[in-house]
């Protein structure tokens, strides 16, 4: 952790950067302002350690200033990295409830209450039916609609559904032939996961028996990593191969299609962050350490699609956020800083 | 006479001017004829409207001079394409900016709400100018911008105005961008707009030949039936053609001239035809300077309007006419004919009319349904009120502030981002070397077998983790390997030992040993039984002679000893001489016997030995001889020893504890090894 509580800001090229102790990857925006300061954005980072102990912190974000700080007091361990990070979503309506939430992935789905001052352990989700094993999660997705519901998605290739409120699970599907890396909700009921059997498959809750595929992979079992639904556009979805450099756009009416294949990274794509509110700008980053922000245009040219606006990052970009509550900032994180940039 | 906009098949072909006059005459501030769509039945759409508010600038490129009506025409016209523009985005640069057009930010709030009302799409049933067809009822909303909007959906429209949800598409913009033009407003960001915000107060609809036509102001008017009518009459008794306007406006000048309302008519057909009418214009008539009603004192204009259009009328309706035509050129729809990626806005299966649509010479928004009509087919129709909240969702959310670069007033930053260039160097080339996606992959294939490891290996007591099964099979199977192991090297390790006890033997794989082996023992078996039928044969010799030999002794002694001593001695060596030599034959015929010296004797019992023994003594030969015994199974409980002249007797009693008894043959031989050995 930097300075105990000093702020501590970098600007440089118009961007703010936060350099934390240990390498990021899983890091998560809130979408409730602080109660202290309505302005400040909490930011919630993830360490990548190879090793049991890791830690997630809370840093909060100043639009106004320009300055980051730091909470050491928000902070908590995990073990072993955390696979994704996210807080609660608004929803429909605004939560009412007085202290936001966080939830992490790893060995379980955990929640964490984030108070002001200190961050408690709320509910661990722990699906098996003996006491022991319990496969580790590569992902899950908060569905924004129904906050109660969060669907997680596992290495032993299902994806389970959980009522958060009442802690149990909703369902469980299996949904691919192998470990399943990747999930993402549409609507209320409506999901998709992206799987090593290299495919996308949509799922509806109303009916478990049946799944869609929108898409696989031109290589047989190439696996797909990382899946991105385009919340303002709910036909469109965002993908990425394992060791490619394009980020593939299907639409969700004309399946195995893409619609889009946005090829001008230099190396391979690590993350996908569809615009919060604009329902055809998609934001890119990749081992090339640039972030890519692409407009989706009607017509696409001969050549392909050109991004519009790009960023270059000290290192290789692992993560990318791009959130509704901050819409003018894309937070990216490379080896061990944290950088907002202003989009 | 028709734009060639829309489809009116079914409208009266100068609707527009008729929508004029109306909304004209009563100074109201727009006229909207909502039709059934002639694409989709059911469905009410904005089929021509008529703007006549608050204008904020005025563009006048025509070379002719245009009067009052003729800017309103040709305002509304200028805003219908400014509609058009704006949802056809990627269109060719004419229709982008067609040289009548409006740049949105000369649109005052008013104006954006009628342009934004282009957009809706109503239900019958639904909607004001939906539940006014179905009732077949007219409406006044009074202080629409109040109504809820279960009742007006577009009452938040008309409250703030379209300006604080400007249709910022961004292709659109960003070719303005250079221009300066400040067009976003986040929601909470109405600023100093609020005061000149549309606030369309008043709403009137009613059915009018097969469709709704709807009239709204900025002022608040009070539920007046005689202005529907009015305006109905108007509409309803309006000639067709364009002459009969000259007409209506002839009579109009003649006639009352406070007949706003309805100036095609006479007194005489008001009376006749509609009586409430006519009671409304005996009120108005007592008070004709009136502003009652809320009918805004124009008269002026009104009049010169009149005047206006009777003088100029022949040439006005040629110009109009005129301007129509030329309108209708202007009014380019050159929509592209390839697909889109539409901009429609889906939002729990709701439509968003902002489509950029496919074909030419339609309204943009029948296409936007029929293209998405495939995608509605399993969702809801929807409400007004979600219409108009994904309406307002879509203005709000495309208008992202992304597109304005550094152009964006509130922003005191300018972005991170820089436009992307081709041929940007990238200093990705060391990365090149590495894995791909490694921290990525390290995350969805690594940590998840780090919790797998994590289970056996973790120090917290995570409860009841029972992973021992997996290292406890591991170590049996590992004890079993072990032992295994171990037993095959001692077999080995004997099998060697054998081996060099056996002599010539070059081969050393195991079966050969074990045939050497046998046939050794073999061997040495005939060997010893052959020895040992000698070695008796030797003995009772050996016995015979010793004893003549003693008795020869005996008997020369006897002769005397001095006389006979050199003649004993003689024959004593002579005799023993030949007890030599019979002993050394002995001692050639068996080799491996030591002269008369050893005798065993074993003698049998069941599992009872008694073995005698004799052989020369040396240095613990005992304890040798014991060994040998034991290993032979034999368990001495009884030993008698005496040592004499060097040869030492014994005399053992022992039993047998095994299974198998050993052979009597083999005891000996084992007892004459150990003597044999020194």
């Amino acid at each position: 952790m930097e300075n105990s509580t000093q702020e501590s800001h970098l600007r440089s090229d118009n961007s703010i950067s936060y350099e934390s102790p240990y390498p990021l990857y899983a890091m998560a925006l809130s979408s409730m302002p602080s109660r202290m300061n309505l302005n400040h954005q909490r930011i919630a980072l993830g360490s990548f350690i190879e090793d049991y102990p890791n830690r997630v912190d809370i840093i909060s974000f100043d639009p106004e200033t320009l300055s980051i700080k730091t909470h050491p007091t928000l902070s908590f361990d995990h073990p072993y990295p955390p696979t994704k990070l996210m807080f609660r979503p608004n929803g429909k309506s605004p939560s009412s409830s007085s202290s936001d939430l966080l939830a992490s992935s790893g060995d379980y789905l955990r929640l964490w209450e984030v108070r002001e001052t200190s961050i408690e352990p709320f509910s661990v989700f722990n699906n098996s039916k003996t006491s022991e094993f319990c496969a580790p999660l590569t992902s899950f997705d908060w569905n924004d609609v129904e906050p109660k519901r969060i669907g997680t998605s596992s290495i032993d290739t299902t994806c389970t559904i959980w009522d958060i409120e009442k802690g149990v699970v909703e369902t469980q599907l299996i949904a691919h032939d192998k470990e399943v890396y990747d999930i993402a909700w549409g609507e209320a009921k409506v999901f998709a996961s992206v799987s090593a059997d290299g495919s996308v498959r949509i799922f509806d809750l109303r009916d478990k028996e049946h799944s869609t595929i929108i898409y696989e992979s031109p290589q047989p079992d190439t696996p797909l990593l990382r899946l991105a639904w385009n919340k303002q556009d709910l036909r469109y979805m965002a993908t990425i191969l394992m060791d490619s450099n394009k980020v593939v756009i299907l639409d969700i009416r004309s399946p195995t299609m893409p619609v889009a294949e946005l090829e001008r990274h230099r190396a391979s794509v690590n993350a996908i962050a569809w615009a919060p509110l604009s329902c055809k700008h998609i934001c890119s980053a990749g081992d090339d350490t640039q972030a890519l922000i692409w407009e989706l245009p009607t017509v696409a040219g001969p050549n392909g699609i050109d991004p519009l606006s790009m960023y270059s990052a000290g290192s290789e970009i692992n993560q990318l956020q791009w959130s509704a509550a901050q819409p003018d900032w894309i937070a990216i994180a490379f080896s061990n800083k944290m950088q907002l940039l202003k989009v | 006479m028709a734009t060639g906009v829309q489809n009116q098949e079914s409208v009266p072909k100068n609707l527009k001017k008729q929508l004029a006059l109306a909304v004209r005459d009563i100074q109201w501030g727009y006229a909207i004829f909502w039709s059934i769509s002639a694409r989709r039945p059911g469905v009410l759409e904005w089929a021509d409207g008529y703007y006549n508010g608050d204008i904020k600038t005025r563009k006048t490129v025509q070379a002719v001079e245009l009067n009052a009506d003729q800017l309103g025409l040709q305002r509304s016209e200028q805003l219908r394409e400014l509609y058009e523009s704006l949802s056809a985005g990627d269109s060719s640069p004419q229709a982008r900016r067609p040289s009548a057009a409006l740049s949105p930010e000369d649109l005052t709030d008013t104006e954006w709400y009628y342009l934004v009302c282009m957009s809706f799409v109503f239900n019958i049933g639904q909607g004001l100018p939906g539940r006014t067809l179905s009732s077949g009822q007219s409406i006044w909303l009074f202080n629409a911008h109040h109504a809820e909007s279960k009742v007006f959906s577009r009452s938040l429209l008309a409250k703030v105005g379209a300006c604080a949800l400007i249709l910022a598409k961004p292709i659109l913009v960003n070719t303005l961008r250079n221009d300066s033009l400040v067009y976003v407003f986040m929601a909470g960001n109405f600023g100093n707009r609020l005061s000149q915000s549309a606030s369309i107060q008043t709403v009137v609809c009613f059915p009018f030949s097969g469709g709704v036509i709807e009239l709204g102001v900025t002022d608040l008017v009070l539920e007046d039936l005689c202005l529907i009518q009015r305006i109905k009459t108007s509409f309803l008794d309006a000639p067709q053609t364009i002459g009969s306007n000259k007409s209506i406006l002839v009579a109009a000048r003649t006639g009352n001239d406070k007949d706003l309302a309805c100036p095609a008519l006479d007194p005489q057909i008001l009376d006749t035809k509609l009586s409430p009418l006519l009671d409304c214009e005996q009120l108005e008539m007592a008070s004709p300077n009136d502003s009652s009603d809320g009918f805004e004192p124009n008269h002026p204009a009104e009049d010169s309007f009149m005047i206006e259009g009777i003088n100029g009328g022949a040439s006005q309706v040629q110009s109009w006419q005129f301007m129509d035509e030329e309108f209708s050129n202007c009014v380019h729809h050159s929509l592209n004919s390839s697909d889109c990626i539409s901009q429609t806005f889906v939002d729990h299966g709701n439509v968003v009319p902002l489509c950029q649509g496919e074909k030419d010479n339609d309204n943009g928004l029948q296409d936007v349904e029929e293209c998405n009509k495939t995608k509605l087919t399993s969702l809801d129709l929807r409400s007004d009120d979600l219409h108009y909240q994904t309406v307002l969702s879509a203005l709000l959310k495309s208008s992202h502030q992304l597109i304005l670069g550094p152009h964006f007033r509130n922003s005191n930053q300018e972005s991170s981002f820089v436009s992307w260039k081709k041929n940007v160097l990238v200093k990705s080339q060391k990365a090149r070397d590495e894995t791909p996606q490694k921290l990525l992959k390290k995350i969805l294939f690594e940590v998840p077998q780090m919790h797998d490891k994590g289970l056996l290996e973790s120090p917290e007591d995570n409860g009841v983790r029972d992973a021992a099964w997996r290292p406890e099979a591991d170590e049996i199977c590992g004890n079993h390997v072990l032992s295994e192991r171990r037993r095959r090297e001692k077999i080995n390790e004997r099998f060697m030992i054998l081996k060099s006890l056996v002599p010539s033997n070059s081969k050393v794989d195991k079966v050969s040993i074990l045939d050497v082996t046998i046939e050794y023992l073999q061997d040495l078996e005939r060997r010893v039984e052959e020895l040992e039928s000698c070695r008796e044969l030797i003995e009772l010799e050996a016995r015979m002679k010793r004893k003549s030999q003693d008795h020869v002794e005996r008997t020369s002694d006897n002769y005397g000893n001095n006389k006979i001593t050199n003649g004993k001695k003689s024959s004593l060596s002579k005799r023993k001489a030949c007890d030599i030599d019979e002993a050394e034959q002995e001692i050639d015929y068996v080799i491996s016997k030591d002269g008369s010296t050893d005798n065993v004797t074993v003698s049998t019992n069941n599992k009872d030995f008694l073995i005698e023994f004799r052989c020369p003594f040396r240095e613990g030969i005992l304890l040798e001889i014991m060994d040998a015994l034991s290993i032979l199974n034999l368990d001495c409980h009884s030993v008698q020893s005496s040592t004499t002249e060097g040869i030492l007797s014994l005399t053992i009693k022992s039993k047998y504890k095994g299974s198998t008894v050993a052979k009597v043959g083999t005891i000996k031989q084992a007892l004459q090894r150990v003597a044999w050995k020194c």
